[in-house]
């Protein structure tokens, strides 16, 4: 039975105890006001414990919580403990209604609140057996005060002046039907609740599906090009080194630019291949393994520095050899070179490009700083949009496909890691990456499932 | 100095036909395998100094690393460089470090590079 508002048992756990806490606390208040300030006769010494028996329950309700926090318990065994609290929570404020009037004392009607709680945690069938139970137990009650069997605790100074015992039956009545009807009409609408929890749930599936079957059309397509496109790379090369013949200079010019162009069509298949393995949750993105940043860094610089050295622009580094981070390599990789390709792209001949990497406190930050063109305020937030490229980048750059900083959002994100980015228009930009320094645990992992749905 | 054989194996004619042009005129001599089956065969004929072994290969009997594992096996000093579509682990079925290959190479293949790795080997 799974009741997708409080699947997760931990935070209703969490939540009972608070409104524990605030039950008890009003509990307690109201005895002391009734106890010195209106003089109703009532045996608060059994009250006042009762109290006290609600705080120490709840105390160790809550020392169990923390005890348990670190240890992954079955939903089972959550749900043993909340069946746990709620019937003590029964138990206690029957005893402190039986003891302030019972039928009489309005706040029987709190047993509403309790039923509440009970169907949307539990099935149906439990709901049947604690509403029974319940309402057996307020008949039982009255009865054994009808045949004066237990006493009467009445809540007016006057005793027994409101004609406590000629009503019992329709009081019972009244308080057991309505005990009935809520847990009735509450556990329907969970029903209809749940039922458009279904239809929602197997539509995300359907959506999630449909989105997979594209990412992996998209990965199948971007294969079968990048093949032939490699191969006519290499037949430009030969022409271009004169290995068929002399050329013309003219046609030596025309095949450069055809092979410029086949290059960024390939790099920019490259980028397609990357985000559509990000959309398609691959379990290989989640391996994960120790990597030195100094070495990741020298990797994507060396990667870089053909396309660099032509514009003149000089890379340099700094990151201590000791730092390691947690992650996947490929992921690391996107980042790195994503970034440091943007830079170099973006950069006006002669510019610099910068790398540093430190730890801060818990973090790994990486800045990656260049002197390029530099993004317009109105244009910050939209960088990180998939297909979206700034005016001035298009203006620069004929080709690219607007992906690179969409993956490597997805990519900060699939570490834990968040991003920042600085940027004056003309002057340069600088994007900080923070990543996480240890293994971040399960739950955290969890978590990245939903970043990446979303 | 005698010319240093090098085999290339990949399923894909045109990237043989352009290796071999590329490196003949580096003063190579090359031969070649379109399948890893006949490649192995020639290894042991031909005993070539180096082999150049396209590891995404389409074949379903022996996949192009476990070919490497193979002439690792058989020949293990013989230099092998891997060639690979992209550059990325995800690409792969398994992970760079299980690929028994002394170097990888990326389609497309940048002469130069691959030119002065190989000088490091033979």
């Amino acid at each position: 039975m799974k009741t997708f508002e409080f699947s997760n048992l931990h935070m209703v756990i969490e939540w009972f105890i608070k409104l524990r806490w605030i039950a008890c606390a009003g509990v307690f208040l109201t005895l002391l006001v009734f106890s010195t300030l209106i003089g109703i006769n009532l045996p608060y010494k059994v009250l006042f414990s009762a109290n006290f028996i609600l705080a120490c329950a709840n105390f160790s309700y809550y020392l169990y919580l923390m005890k348990i926090k670190r240890k992954v318990l079955t939903d089972r065994e959550k749900k043993s403990f909340l069946h746990i609290q709620i019937i003590s929570d029964y138990i206690i404020l029957l005893t402190l209604v039986y003891f302030t009037g019972y039928l009489e004392n309005p706040l029987i009607f709190y047993l509403i609140f309790h039923i509440m709680l009970t169907s949307f945690l539990f099935s149906e069938k439990k709901l049947i057996i604690y509403t029974a139970l319940t309402v057996f137990i307020i008949i039982g009650i009255a009865l054994l005060q009808l045949k004066k069997i237990l006493p009467y605790y009445p809540l007016s100074p006057q005793g027994d002046s409101c004609g406590y015992f000629d009503r019992i039956l329709i009081r019972t009545g009244g308080i057991t039907s309505v005990l009935i009807i809520s847990a009735y009409l509450i556990s329907s609408i969970k029903d209809r609740i749940d039922y458009k929890g279904k239809l929602c749930e197997v539509e995300l599936n359907r959506y999630k599906s449909l989105d997979k079957v594209k990412s992996n059309f998209i990965l199948q397509v971007t294969h079968e090009l990048r093949g032939p496109l490699a191969a006519v790379m290499g037949y430009h090369e030969i022409l271009l080194k004169g290995l068929t013949g002399e050329i013309s200079p003219k046609s030596k010019d025309i095949l450069i630019k055809a092979n410029r162009r086949t290059d960024n069509l390939l790099t920019m298949i490259g980028e397609m291949i990357d985000f559509a393995y990000m959309k398609s949750e691959k379990e290989i993105l989640c391996e994960e393994k120790r990597l030195s940043m100094h070495d990741l860094i020298s990797e994507n610089i060396s990667l870089i520095r053909d396309p660099a050295q032509k514009k003149g622009i000089d890379i340099t580094f700094n990151c201590s050899k000791n730092i390691t981070v947690h992650a996947n390599r490929d992921l690391m990789n996107m980042i790195l070179g994503n970034l440091l390709t943007n830079s170099v792209k973006y950069s006006k001949r002669g510019g610099s490009v910068s790398l540093a990497c430190s730890v801060k406190k818990d973090e790994i930050l990486l800045i990656v700083s260049d002197e390029g063109i530099g993004i317009k305020d109105d244009e910050l937030e939209k960088i990180f949009e998939e297909f979206y490229r700034t005016r001035t980048a298009r203006s620069l750059e004929k080709d690219g496909t607007g992906l690179g900083l969409a993956i490597v959002q997805r990519a900060v994100n699939s570490l834990h890691g968040r991003i920042q980015v600085f940027s004056q228009l003309n002057k340069g930009t600088e994007f900080h990456i923070y990543l996480p320094l240890m293994e971040k645990h399960k739950e955290a992992a969890d978590g990245r499932k939903i970043d990446i749905d979303n | 100095m005698a010319e240093k054989l090098i085999l290339i194996i990949d399923d894909d004619e045109d990237i043989i036909e352009m290796v071999t042009l590329l490196l003949e005129n580096e003063g190579y001599k090359i031969s070649s395998a379109y399948n890893v089956e006949r490649g192995i065969e020639m290894i042991r004929e031909e005993k070539p100094d180096l082999v150049l072994l396209d590891i995404m290969f389409p074949e379903k009997k022996t996949r192009g690393f476990e070919a490497a594992a193979q002439i690792k096996e058989l020949h293990s000093d013989l230099p092998i460089f891997a060639f690979t579509a992209i550059n990325r682990e995800y690409s792969f079925d398994f992970s760079k470090e299980e690929i028994q290959a002394d170097e990888f190479i990326n389609k497309p293949v940048a002469t130069e590079k691959l030119l002065e790795l190989m000088k490091k080997y033979i």
